[in-house]
C-alpha cells in the first residue's frame, strides 16, 4: 500500500462527492428522516374526539360525563342525537368514539339492576382504537368503583403502584428517536458506499481501477474512508438533534455511544460493499440496499415490538440481523444508562465487532480487480 | 389522437421490456405490501412478564391467572426484586409485578393493599397498553364484587383491531404515491439519459400530447398495479373487508395518480439522471407521506402540521380510502375527499406540466 496513492484517490473522492452535491444528501437525508419520524409518529392517544349521548340526564350520568371531561385523553362533547346520526359522525371521521348512556341509568344502578353502557369506537386505526378502549374502560371502572366502593370501604381497593422505568412519562420521542438513529445509521452509509463504487461501474471509470497499478486495498480504503469520515459526523449530529431538539435523556456514556455507532457504520458500509459487488447500475444498487436494510431495520429496531415479545421464527431472525444488538445498546445509552457495566451490553458490542469484521472480510474478498 | 395512443403504447412496451423496472413495480405492489402487513404491528402481545411474590396466599395467584395469552407470556418467577430488576434492565422482562408479603393481609383487613409494578417503558406504546391491561384486570378482579355496570364496547369497522388490515392498506397508498411519482419522472429522465430526448422533440406531435400521453401511460401502469395488489394481496391474502365501493376507490386512485404524476413531472424537469430522480423523490415525498396521516391521524399531530397537511393531496386520498375501506362512508360524504384530491391535484399537475413544457 502506498500512502501517496491513497491520498490522491481520497482527494478525488472528496472532490467528486462535493461537486456532485452528493455531500448534501449525506447530511440532509439522515437529519430529515430523524425530524420526520420524531415529529410525525404520535402513538400517544390524546385529544380523542368523543361524543356523549346522555339519555338519562340524571345526577349519576352527569358525574360520569364529568369524569370523562376531566380526562386529558378526551375532547368531550355532549349532544342529544339519535344513534344512527352519531354513527354517521364516526363514518365521516368527525368523531372517534361515541358513548351512549341509556335511559334509567341512575334508577337501575340505585336498584342494583344491571346497566349497560354502549360504546362505539372507530376501529380504523388499530393501535388507537385499542388505546381508546382501554381508556374508556379505565375511566368507567374507576368512576364506578369510586362511587360504589365508598359505600363499603374504599380502603379495601387494590391500588396499583407502577414505576415506569427508563421513560417515565412515556414520551413517544424517547421511544422513536433512538430507534430511528439506529435505522438511519444502517441505511445511509450502506447506500452511499454502494453508490460510490457502482457509480464507477456505471460510468465505465472503474476501468481506471482495473487497469492501473492501484491495489485492491488502496481502492477500498479510498472508497470507504470518506463514507466513514462523513458519517462519523452524523453520529454527533443525530445525537445533538436527539438530546437538544427532542429532549431525549442521555444516561449512558458518550464514548460508548460513539464507539458502538462507529462499529455499526462499518457494518453498514460493508453491506453497501457487498451490494456493489452484485449490482452494476446506481438505481438497482440504491433499491437493493434500501430493500435489504429498511425492512429488517424497522422490524428489529424495538420501536415496533420489543424483542422479548417475539416468538418462534422471528426470534431467530432478530438474532441473525445485526440491527437488534445495536438498538439494544442505543436504548441503553439513551434511556437505561448501564453502559459497559452490564455484561449484556459488552457481549452485544463484541457481537457487533464480529459482524463488522466478517462482513467486511467477505466484501473484501468478493471485490475483484477484473471484469466478470 | 392516433399519435397520442401510439406514444402510450410505446411507453407501455418500453416499460414491459425493462425487466428491472417491472420487477421493482411488481415487488412493491405485492411482496412489499405483504411484508408490511405481516410484519408491522404495534399491538402489545406476548408481553414478557416477571413476578416476585412475597405474599404467602392465593389471591396473588388468582390475579396472576388472569394474565394469559395472547396479551401476556407465561410469567417468570423471580426470588428477589433485585434479580427481576436486572432482567428488566437487560430488556428480558417488560412488565414486573411485585406482591409484598403483607399484600393479602392488607386486602382482607381493607388496609390499602398495593400491587407494585415495574415497567420497562422504552417502547412507550406497548408498555402503556400493558399497564392498562393490568389495571383493567385488577379492576375487574375486584369489580365483580362491586360494580353492576356492564360495558358494551363495539369497535366498529375493525372489531379485532387487526393490524394487517390497516398496515396493508396504508402501505398500498404509500406505494401508489411513490411509484406514480418515480415512474413518471423516470419516463422522461430516461430519455434525457439515453440521449433520445432530441428524437422526442423531433416527433411530429405537439409537446402537450407527448407530456399528456407519457404521464397517462404511467398512470395506467400504477392503476394496473393497484388492481393486482387489491385483488391478490388485500383481498386474497389479508381478507380485507371493504365497506364502501371498490369502483369509487379506483376512481379516487385514478385522480390521485395524476396528482402524483404532476410531482413526477416537476422532478423530471429538474433531474438529469435516474439517481437524481430517486434522491429527489425521497426528499420530496417522504415528508408528504409522513405528514399526511399515514401513520398518525391528522388531528393528532402538531397544529402547525395540521394546517400544512391541508395542502397535501395525499391527506385527502388517505382519509378517503380509509373511509371507503373501513368506515364505509356514504357516497355523499366522500365529496370533500374527491374535491381535495381533484382541486389540489389539478394545480400540482398543471404546475408540473408547465414546468416540463418549458424544456420542449
Amino acid at each position: 500500500m502506498k500512502a501517496r496513492v491513497i491520498k490522491a484517490y481520497l482527494k478525488k473522492e472528496f472532490l467528486e462527492l462535493y461537486r456532485s452535491k452528493l455531500i448534501f444528501m449525506v447530511y440532509i437525508l439522515p437529519t430529515m428522516i430523524l425530524l420526520l419520524f420524531g415529529n410525525g409518529i404520535r402513538m400517544e392517544v390524546i385529544h380523542t374526539r368523543m361524543l356523549i349521548i346522555d339519555n338519562d340526564q340524571s345526577k349519576l350520568s352527569f358525574e360520569l360525563i364529568s369524569s370523562f371531561e376531566h380526562s386529558k385523553y378526551f375532547d368531550t362533547e355532549v349532544r342529544h342525537l339519535s344513534e344512527s346520526r352519531a354513527l354517521r359522525l364516526i363514518k365521516q371521521n368527525r368523531k372517534d368514539v361515541v358513548i351512549i348512556i341509556p335511559e334509567s341509568f341512575e334508577n337501575n344502578l340505585l336498584k342494583v339492576l344491571p346497566v349497560s353502557v354502549g360504546i362505539y369506537i372507530d376501529g380504523s386505526f388499530p393501535s388507537r382504537s385499542k388505546a381508546i378502549e382501554n381508556y374508556v374502560n379505565g375511566v368507567l371502572l374507576d368512576a364506578s368503583a369510586k362511587k360504589f366502593g365508598s359505600g363499603k370501604n374504599s380502603n379495601g381497593l387494590i391500588t396499583i403502584n407502577s414505576r415506569n422505568l427508563f421513560n417515565q412519562s412515556m414520551r413517544d420521542e424517547d421511544m422513536v428517536v433512538p430507534g430511528v438513529i439506529g435505522l438511519v445509521l444502517l441505511i445511509a452509509p450502506a447506500i452511499l458506499s454502494a453508490l460510490l463504487i457502482v457509480k464507477e461501474k456505471e460510468k465505465g471509470t472503474i476501468f481506471n481501477f482495473y487497469s492501473s497499478p492501484v491495489k485492491k486495498e488502496e481502492f477500498l480504503i479510498a472508497k470507504i474512508l470518506p463514507v466513514m469520515i462523513l458519517h462519523s459526523v452524523n453520529i454527533v449530529i443525530l445525537f445533538l438533534w436527539a438530546v437538544y431538539l427532542f429532549k431525549v435523556p442521555f444516561c449512558g456514556s458518550f464514548m460508548f455511544y460513539v464507539a458502538s455507532s462507529f462499529i455499526y457504520i462499518i457494518i453498514s458500509v460493508s453491506i453497501g460493499l457487498l451490494v456493489s459487488v452484485v449490482t452494476s447500475t446506481q438505481v438497482v444498487a440504491a433499491v437493493v440496499t434500501m430493500v435489504i436494510t429498511i425492512i429488517p431495520g424497522f422490524l428489529y429496531s424495538g420501536m415496533m415490538m420489543p424483542i422479548s415479545s417475539m416468538q418462534g421464527g422471528s426470534v431467530v431472525e432478530a438474532h441473525i440481523y445485526p440491527v437488534m444488538y445495536f438498538t439494544h445498546i442505543l436504548y441503553d445509552v439513551f434511556l437505561v444508562g448501564d453502559g459497559i457495566m452490564a455484561s449484556k451490553n459488552v457481549l452485544y458490542f463484541c457481537i457487533l465487532t464480529g459482524y463488522a469484521t466478517i462482513l467486511f472480510a467477505i466484501g473484501f474478498f468478493l471485490l475483484r480487480k477484473k471484469i466478470k | 389522437m392516433r399519435s397520442f395512443f401510439t406514444i402510450i403504447s410505446k411507453e407501455l412496451l418500453e416499460f414491459l421490456r425493462s425487466y428491472g423496472l417491472v420487477v421493482i413495480v411488481l415487488f412493491s405492489f405485492t411482496l412489499d405490501i405483504y411484508i408490511a402487513g405481516k410484519g408491522i404491528s404495534l399491538d402489545a402481545k406476548n408481553i414478557s412478564t416477571g413476578v416476585v411474590d412475597y405474599s404467602p396466599g392465593v389471591i396473588s395467584k388468582k390475579i396472576l391467572s388472569h394474565l394469559h395469552a395472547p396479551q401476556f407470556k407465561e410469567p417468570v418467577f423471580f426470588l428477589s426484586q433485585e434479580e427481576m430488576m436486572k432482567a428488566v434492565r437487560n430488556k428480558e422482562i417488560m412488565l414486573g409485578i411485585i406482591f409484598e408479603s403483607d399484600f393479602e393481609r392488607r386486602l382482607y383487613k381493607q388496609n390499602n393493599p398495593v400491587v407494585n409494578i415495574l415497567l420497562d417503558s422504552t417502547a412507550a406504546t406497548q408498555s402503556f397498553m400493558a399497564l392498562s391491561y393490568i389495571q383493567n384486570i385488577i379492576f375487574k378482579f375486584q369489580g365483580k364484587l362491586l360494580v353492576p355496570v356492564k360495558i358494551q364496547i363495539h369497535k366498529l369497522f375493525n372489531p379485532n383491531a387487526s393490524y394487517p388490515y390497516f398496515m396493508a392498506l396504508s402501505e398500498l397508498l404509500s406505494v401508489i404515491t411513490l411509484l406514480s411519482v418515480v415512474l413518471t419522472a423516470a419516463a422522461f429522465v430516461k430519455e434525457k439519459e439515453n440521449g433520445t430526448w432530441d428524437i422526442m422533440l423531433l416527433m411530429p406531435v405537439s409537446s402537450k400530447a407527448v407530456i399528456l400521453a407519457k404521464s397517462f401511460s404511467q398512470v395506467i401502469i400504477v392503476m394496473a398495479g393497484t388492481i393486482i395488489s387489491t385483488g391478490i394481496i388485500l383481498f386474497g391474502v389479508f381478507n380485507l373487508p371493504i365497506n364502501g365501493s371498490l369502483t369509487v376507490f379506483m376512481i379516487l386512485t385514478f385522480f390521485y395518480a395524476f396528482t402524483s404524476a404532476g410531482i413526477g413531472l416537476f422532478i423530471a424537469s429538474v433531474a438529469h439522471d435516474i439517481i437524481q430522480v430517486v434522491q429527489l423523490s425521497a426528499l420530496i415525498m417522504m415528508p408528504v407521506i409522513f405528514l399526511s396521516g399515514a401513520w398518525t391521524p391528522v388531528h393528532a399531530m402538531h397544529p402547525v402540521l395540521q394546517y400544512l397537511s391541508i395542502l397535501s393531496p395525499l391527506r385527502y386520498y388517505i382519509q378517503g380510502s380509509e373511509g371507503i375501506f373501513f368506515r364505509g362512508t356514504e357516497l355523499i360524504d366522500l365529496w370533500e375527499y374527491f374535491a381535495g384530491v381533484i382541486i389540489i391535484g389539478g394545480f400540482i399537475y398543471i404546475y408540473g406540466f408547465r414546468k416540463i413544457g418549458k424544456l420542449f
